[in-house]
């Protein structure tokens, strides 16, 4: 379809073509002088001005719509999504300011991959056909394969990255299958159309094994067990700040397709893609919560953590998606999240201070007593995990589970509960480790002030939103986070 | 008023936290002090009601109606003396232990006054995690295991609570989570729903009671506690799961409490029992104390359980009281650790001799503590099994068996082992600060022993809705004002005063 070019919005890409333009000139400076701060700031600025632009996507009613033919959406959701990423990237480049990773002088694309992975991000939660969809997947799928193996000579940093490489393909492939069956089944390449025509009359098995695709290669991307593996390799192999960045904004970006795909292309006609969605998120919030049990190191251990969360996160997928719920809860626990776990992988990345096994439970020993600082912080971080008020978790759990039962999952959502008492023990294990028990030697932590802030920052949220939850509830809810998902 | 019972405490924690040198104990110990003098102001002045996330109908709203004033004042009370003790803990641990007690407070405050669903959940785990950190940081050498235990014990009951408090609104269609909208939505909710979501509540009250045979937490909680009794005191001021059935569960609930009714109150016998023989027979003074702890607990769930508004009053009215009386022994405890440096009963004998004015006030708390009559324990600890009697005759006995006759046992034997017999080493008697420490609890015991009837009332404002029959949602409590109109004196009191009269 071609578009006149009176139906172009340009407000609602602006945050994108921000990031792409720091992007281009952080890469285009990098060839000039080959100097990580000037990547970084070049990407700070990039950030905030986009977020700039995302902000007032969200609050200006003038702003919201579909542009691009149906293509690109901005509502509510769509906005407050751009948000997070935004959060997100940029508490990431304050952590690996200092970096090893991103000082390696040569090597100057550390940044603009990150902004790019963010503009793929972007493209993921505004879509509003499937070509965009992919065409955001892939630009932030191949920019996070190359970031996680950006540890070249270190064999779990190549192990990870091509396990991400080869799985995510993998996924890609299958999604794009999918895609493709879900276009033979009904024609459309757009969810509103695809929702029409599926709800039009009872979907053929095309339709179903379409969309049970398309729900597989999303699983991948938002970690579903049991497609879930690859995230504690990844996240233990990858350096960090990148595993703190992708943990929350490849999370945030896939979560937010998947919520504008469960809502707007599955009617509540066909409930037997809810239904696997459903067993994906009981499979999911035990496999996530169990095997975090297990885990010695803190990085596996939230690696783990991200799986269990990605399971209460998709009970609010689950009941937004029926229509049943405001998807409002699942943006509002992604913003959360983004600021608790990346939080918790910064406190991990100053404490390993370049250790590569320092993250075993042994490192957090006394914490409390020689760094309190961060310790406090880690604190708040995993309490907010594990879902204690008044902190941010606490009011993502509450949500979703409170849209699982407005749903009428109520057996999922106390199977949600039950899981989060395994939770509370793995978490509480590196807090008690950090208070309770003495130092065996004296802890050195990485000296970077720009992590620092970014841990700062990170707890400010995770506390600010614990006790003032409404601002980013009303914020996203009178944007009218479902304008463009109920048709 | 109300609001001030949240930020004095949280000053004080402030203060502890962050104030240089001895400004932080000033400042905490004036925060515990105006906590208590405001507190005592608390019966009858407003709720406060602020919009916290309306879109889920989450509110911050809190209401010092009826039994909730009770037990905010007696819990400051019981904090001033506790603060005081924390007080005198060396410079590098004073900070640690003051700012989590004022913390403490602060939380468990709200769960006192809370009159949002939600809310008082946010307040009931927030007071876990002081708690654990007192533990964890100053607690004996089995703490990382006590810990662990009370946190399982504590988190499991508190999620499945969650689970029915995040259930109830979309279930009944109440229009928020407020006590007053909760109230008639929840109470018309299908019995076998409501017995579900009883289920739920049940889960996280049961363990907090605690109630046999949930209790294995409690006692290593006080064993491995730091010896000084602060944080055993704290824990006890927690210990509110008979208030939460009895001004949640039950009055949403009615039909739920009904069917688990025939579990719950003899169990609640059975803590009454287990915990006065298991008294009985301990060697050490602490884990004496936690035993006798539990059986008081017993008698508590009894009366809530018995479903009587009579019952219910005494069970609240002890809940107040064995936080003085219990919080004297615990601190009392700590200084005979002090002095002697252990617990176990074979440490100590003969010291009335050197220290009168010491055994003089631990046989005055134990006498609270047992029930005497004129003290504190007792009209609660009478009517709550009064109303267990009215119940079933047959469980009402077995907890008194616990309650009242074991309790003689093990008041005399403690009081014996400690300070009569053969006078071995002297120890010294009660110090100046130590008096300071005593004296707010010894009036406080007395106040509530000698007159119990302003209590009563404001107790039974609540008693009568948390056991006003199910079929009548026009009995919504609208506030304490219409409340304390009526002149006629309530049932409690009327009782209490009759048996005073057979005396």
């Amino acid at each position: 379809m071609i578009v006149p070019p009176d139906g172009l919005v340009l407000g609602g890409i602006a945050p994108a073509l921000t990031l792409l333009v720091a992007a281009a000139t952080a890469l285009i400076l990098g060839t000039v002088r080959a100097d990580a701060r000037q990547g970084g700031a070049v990407a700070l600025l990039g950030l905030a001005a986009a977020a700039v632009f995302a902000v007032r996507n969200l609050v200006d009613p003038g702003a919201h719509g579909a542009t691009f033919g149906v293509q690109w959406v901005v509502d509510g959701a769509s906005a407050g999504l751009a948000v997070a990423i935004l959060v997100g990237t940029f508490l990431a480049v304050l952590l690996s300011w200092d970096a090893p990773v991103a000082r390696v002088g040569d090597r100057p694309e550390f940044h603009p991959l990150l902004l790019l992975a963010a503009t793929g991000g972007i493209a993921m939660v505004h879509a509003g056909d499937f070509v965009v969809l992919l065409l955001g997947l892939e630009i932030l799928s191949l920019s996070v394969y190359a970031l996680s193996a950006w540890r070249t000579g270190v064999r779990e940093g190549e192990e990870a990255g091509m396990k991400y490489f080869l799985l995510g393909a993998f996924a890609s492939a299958i999604l794009i299958y999918g895609v493709a069956l879900t276009y033979g089944a009904t024609g459309a390449f757009d969810f509103a159309s695809i929702g029409a025509a599926l709800a039009a009359g009872a979907p053929g098995p095309l339709a179903l094994l379409g969309g049970a695709f398309v729900l597989v290669g999303l699983g991948f991307k938002v970690s579903f067990a049991p497609f879930h593996q690859w995230a504690p390799d990844v996240y233990t192999g990858a350096p960090t700040p990148v595993t703190a960045f992708m943990s929350v904004v490849v999370k945030v970006a896939a979560f937010g397709a998947l919520l504008r795909v469960a809502s707007e292309a599955w009617p509540a006609t066909v409930p037997s893609l809810d239904l696997m969605l459903a067993i994906l998120v009981a499979l999911t919030l035990v496999v996530g919560n169990l095997g975090a049990l297990l885990q010695s190191g803190a990085k596996r251990m939230l690696g783990y953590s991200a799986v269990a969360h990605a399971g209460y996160l998709g009970l609010a997928v689950l009941a937004a998606g029926q229509g049943l719920a405001s998807p409002t809860t699942v943006v509002w626990y992604l913003l959360a999240y983004t600021f608790m776990n990346l939080g918790a992988f910064a406190v991990t990345h100053l404490v390993m201070h370049d250790d590569p096994q320092g993250d075993r439970i042994e490192a957090w020993q006394g914490l409390g007593a020689r760094k309190p600082g961060l310790a406090i912080a880690m604190t708040l971080f995993l309490f907010s995990l594990a879902g204690f008020p008044p902190l941010a978790g606490f009011f993502g759990k509450a949500l979703a589970v409170r849209a699982a039962f407005d749903a009428g999952w109520s057996s999922l959502a106390v199977l949600a509960l039950l899981a989060a008492v395994v939770a509370v023990v793995y978490y509480t294990r590196f807090v008690f480790a950090m208070w309770f028990a003495r130092a065996p030697r004296a802890i050195e932590v990485a000296p970077s002030d720009a992590a620092r802030w970014a841990v700062g920052l990170a707890a400010a949220g995770t506390v600010a939103m614990g006790l003032f939850p409404d601002v980013w509830y009303a914020l996203v809810e009178g944007a009218g986070a479902a304008l463009a998902l109920v048709p | 008023m109300t609001l001030w019972m949240l930020v004095l405490p949280l000053l004080g924690a402030a203060a502890a936290a962050f104030a240089p040198g001895r400004l932080a104990v000033v400042g905490a110990v004036a925060s515990a002090v105006a906590t208590f003098a405001t507190s005592a102001f608390l019966a009858g002045s407003g709720a406060l009601s602020v919009a916290w996330l309306p879109a889920l109908g989450i509110d911050v709203t809190l209401d010092p109606f009826g039994v909730r004033s009770v037990l905010v004042t007696t819990a400051a009370l019981t904090m001033v003396p506790v603060v005081l003790t924390a007080a005198r803990r060396p410079v590098d641990e004073r900070r640690r232990y003051l700012t989590a007690l004022l913390l403490m407070h602060t939380t468990l405050n709200g769960v006192f006054l809370a009159t949002d669903l939600v809310l008082m959940y946010v307040f009931w785990e927030a007071t876990l995690l002081p708690s654990l950190f007192l533990l964890g940081t100053f607690g004996g050498r089995g703490r990382r295991g006590a810990v662990t235990k009370y946190l399982v014990y504590a988190i499991t009951g508190s999620f499945l609570m969650l689970a029915s408090i995040l259930a109830i609104v979309p279930l009944s269609g109440a229009a928020s989570y407020a006590f007053a909208d909760l109230l008639p939505a929840a109470r018309a909710l299908d019995p076998v729903v409501q017995t579900w979501l009883f289920a739920g509540f049940a889960a996280a009250f049961a363990v907090k009671l605690p109630l046999f045979p949930l209790h294995a937490w409690l006692i290593d909680f006080h064993r491995e506690n730091p010896a000084s009794g602060v944080a055993d005191v704290a824990g006890t001021l927690y210990k509110v799961g008979g208030f939460g059935f009895f001004a949640w569960a039950i009055p949403l609930l009615p039909d739920g409490a009904a069917a688990f009714q025939p579990i719950l109150l003899p169990l609640a016998a059975a803590t009454a029992l287990w915990g006065g023989l298991a008294a009985t027979r301990q060697e050490d003074l602490k884990s004496m104390l936690a035993y006798m702890s539990l059986s008081h607990m017993g008698v508590v769930a009894l009366g809530v359980f018995s479903l009587t508004p009579l019952g219910g009053s005494g069970a609240m009215f002890l809940l107040a009281a064995q936080m003085l009386s219990t919080g004297a022994l615990f601190l009392i405890a700590g200084m005979l650790h002090e002095r002697t440096g252990g617990f176990d009963f074979a440490r100590y004998g003969g010291l009335a001799k050197g220290a009168p004015a010491l055994a003089a006030v631990t046989l005055f708390a134990l006498f609270a503590a047992i029930g005497v009559p004129g003290l504190s324990n007792f009209p609660g600890e009478f009517l709550a099994l009064a109303g267990g009697f009215a119940a079933s005759p047959w469980l009402g006995g077995v907890a008194a068996l616990g309650s009242v006759v074991a309790a003689g046992v093990y008041g005399v034997n403690t009081y014996q082992r400690l300070y009569q017999g053969p006078p071995g080493e002297r120890r010294a008697d009660l110090r100046a600060s130590e008096v300071l420490v005593v004296a707010p609890l010894i009036a406080g015991i007395l106040w509530l022993g000698l007159a119990p009837a302003p209590q009563l009332e404001r107790i039974d404002a609540s008693a009568q809705i948390a056991t006003t029959a199910a079929v009548d949602p026009t009995a919504v409590p609208p506030h304490a004002a219409d409340a304390a109109e009526g002149p006629e004196r309530s049932p409690a009191s009327t009782a209490l005063a009759a048996k005073g009269g057979e005396r």
